[in-house]
């Protein structure tokens, strides 16, 4: 991962008289953590409370919020996040709700009751990021197969690594290759179906020693940075080997 | 000899509702999209979308590259408005990064931002015209002066499809010396190519006899769907990024938003048609405005650019309604997180409303006047 652990960096304060202030007198009891982003104010709220706020957002007729413009997952490497854009179109302003949570109890509730614009948005960001939205009426995977087993946008997952299906597939031509070798009655396999048959072997040696490094780092509890140069290491070190031979 | 007649027993015949696949390939759809639609006879009682056939993962891959390789990303997101893809990010990336842009390049991005929303309509209307059941004709005019278009682009940028011109900061590089007249030529053959597009489509009969009436939305249902762009003016509601939150420079345009009255099918085409001739009249103003000499690029950027901390949602008028890009950044030369809100995505969501209930034969229109672009939708 070319990023480094997430260190939060604390965004100003939004001016008074902001539409943060406008929650708060709606919500007085709710606890709001109001900063300013580039263009809007962002209000980080607790799970507990997010289907109450987003609630007193849609109905309070001084919010109004008719409008779900955006929802995004987002995983700050310590818990995970989701953002919700919101715009009133009479009133004319916007915000952005946040809620955060840990890896472990990845649950929100849906607000797809509320807006239905948020289907789909919470459809994606269930099988981007394994964010879980109780209530929400049909969770099947939008966008990709379903059963992937991973969760393509989370941090931990690699972007270009060897990947298990590739290992998979491999697998399959190397035994594809072999059937054909019987049939044709060969007994000594040509010099070009050796070299072929060295190269799979070396990628599957390589995915295999990838996949036990990163299962000890993240048993050791290291750093995604740490644990990407301890799969260098153990490749580079593979490679010498090949050479000393 | 005559043969009497015998209605059936008493018992009514029974009837099963029947599963549809409509796709993944159909010509109506550029791109690759799945519907499976239950029926009831020829009625529609339930339609399933399948999407996800061209995801590719952008929003991933943005994460890996920096500020300025996720400009490309942005023109294969967006493949028929791409100048407005582009124009979004861009300005998300600096109002993170505080940069001013200089005058000129802002007139330019807003002119072949327009440019592209003209084009971007041409390949509605092409497609709309055979969706109806007018085979080739729109499709003819359409990409008649659409051709003319791209060729601009392709003098300005090298490139008929994916620009990647804009520049956090400006542009690329500066235009071609007869910029002015070329913009102003294919600006004109747009607005005579509109005419001609509005007198073969909108008194159509048989546009009229399909299209009129087709699944009319409510002002209130289309927000809570999430449609923006011309499916929410068709509804009648007049709101339009461009006046709403104006961004670049657009306040110092003057151009009417057109709206329809019912949110059907016909109102979203005739909503469409009249955004072309606005755009026409918005590039007309930027040409005139425009200075002659003047930077293209803001004063000051590294070769590498590097974004404080921070967070933006920027959300810009695409042709197909709003075209969101949410960042946020960590510091450093990449976007931490990079999520497109499409525009196409949101409005194919609410497709299921909009079809059950309607015939089978008209899916496919309403599927067409939702203009989607497959890979936005994807991303």
């Amino acid at each position: 991962m070319a990023h480094e652990r997430a260190q939060e960096v604390a965004l100003p304060e939004p001016p008074s008289g902001s539409i943060a202030d406008s929650f708060r007198k709606a919500l007085p009891d709710v606890e709001f953590q109001a900063s300013q982003t580039a263009m809007d104010v962002a209000l980080a709220v607790r799970r507990e409370d997010l289907l109450r706020v987003m609630q007193t957002a849609k109905e309070h007729e001084r919010l109004a919020f008719d409008f779900l413009r955006c929802l995004s997952g987002v995983d700050h490497m310590d818990g995970l996040e989701v953002v919700y854009q919101l715009y009133a179109y009479r009133l004319g302003h916007s915000v952005a709700i946040k809620v955060r949570f840990p890896y472990e109890d990845p649950h929100v509730p849906t607000v797809s009751h509320l807006w239905q614009t948020a289907n789909w948005h919470e459809r994606e960001a269930h099988e981007m990021f394994g964010i879980v939205f109780d209530g929400h009426p049909d969770l099947r995977p939008l966008l990709t197969e379903e059963g992937l087993g991973y969760y393509a946008l989370r941090k931990s997952h690699p972007l270009a690594e060897i990947e298990d299906w590739q290992e998979s597939y491999l697998v399959a031509v190397e035994q594809a290759a072999a059937q054909t070798a019987a049939a044709s009655g060969e007994t000594a396999p040509s010099a070009a179906s050796d070299e072929r048959a060295a190269k799979i072997a070396l990628a599957q040696k390589k995915a295999a020693i990838t996949k036990q490094v990163r299962e000890e780092a993240k048993a050791k509890g290291l750093s995604p940075e740490e644990e990407r140069k301890a799969v260098t290491e153990a490749l580079k070190a593979l490679d010498e080997e090949g050479k000393g031979e | 000899m005559a043969i009497e007649y015998r209605p059936p027993a008493e018992r009514e015949l029974e009837t099963i509702d029947i599963n549809v696949n409509v796709g993944p390939q159909h010509p109506a759809t550029h791109g690759v999209f799945r519907m499976v639609l239950t029926v009831d006879g020829e009625q529609v009682v339930d339609c399933d979308p399948v999407i996800g056939y061209l995801h590719r993962g952008a929003e991933k891959l943005s994460e890996n590259c920096d500020y300025r390789q996720c400009i490309g990303f942005q023109d294969r997101t967006e493949y028929l408005a791409q100048f407005n893809a582009e124009l979004s990010y861009v300005l998300a990336v600096e109002k993170l990064a505080g940069i001013q842009v200089p005058e000129r390049a802002e007139y330019i991005r807003v002119i072949l931002a327009e440019l592209n929303r003209i084009t971007s309509h041409h390949m509605f209307m092409g497609s709309f015209g055979s969706d109806v059941g007018l085979y080739g004709t729109s499709f003819m005019y359409a990409f008649r002066d659409r051709e003319l278009v791209l060729d601009l682009f392709e003098e300005i940028t090298g490139e008929r499809m994916m620009y990647s011109y804009f520049r956090p900061g400006g542009l690329a590089w500066d235009v071609p010396e007869n910029f002015r007249e070329r913009c102003r030529q294919v600006a004109d053959a747009a607005r005579r190519g509109v005419e001609d597009i509005d007198g073969l489509l909108t008194e159509n009969e048989v546009v009229l006899e399909r299209c009129r009436g087709l699944s009319p939305v409510t002002p209130e249902d289309a927000i809570n769907w999430g449609l923006t762009g011309p499916m929410l003016r068709a509804t009648g509601l007049k709101h339009d990024l461009r006046r709403a939150e104006p961004y670049s420079i657009y306040d110092r345009f003057d151009f009417d938003i057109p709206t329809g009255a019912q949110g059907d099918v016909y109102d979203r085409y005739r909503v469409r048609l009249e955004e072309m001739r606005q755009s026409a009249r918005i590039i007309d103003q930027a040409l005139d405005q425009m200075p002659t000499k003047g930077p293209i690029m803001a004063g000051g950027m590294k070769r590498i650019l590097r974004v404080p901390p921070g967070e933006v949602y920027m959300r810009t008028e695409a042709p197909r309604g709003e075209y969101g890009v949410y960042i946020v950044s960590k510091g450093g030369e990449k976007p931490y997180r990079l999520k497109i809100r499409a525009a196409a995505f949101s409005n194919l969501s609410a497709l299921r409303n909009m079809v059950v209930g309607n015939y089978l034969a008209d899916a496919v229109i309403i599927l067409g006047s939702i203009d989607i672009v497959l890979s936005e939708v994807d991303r």
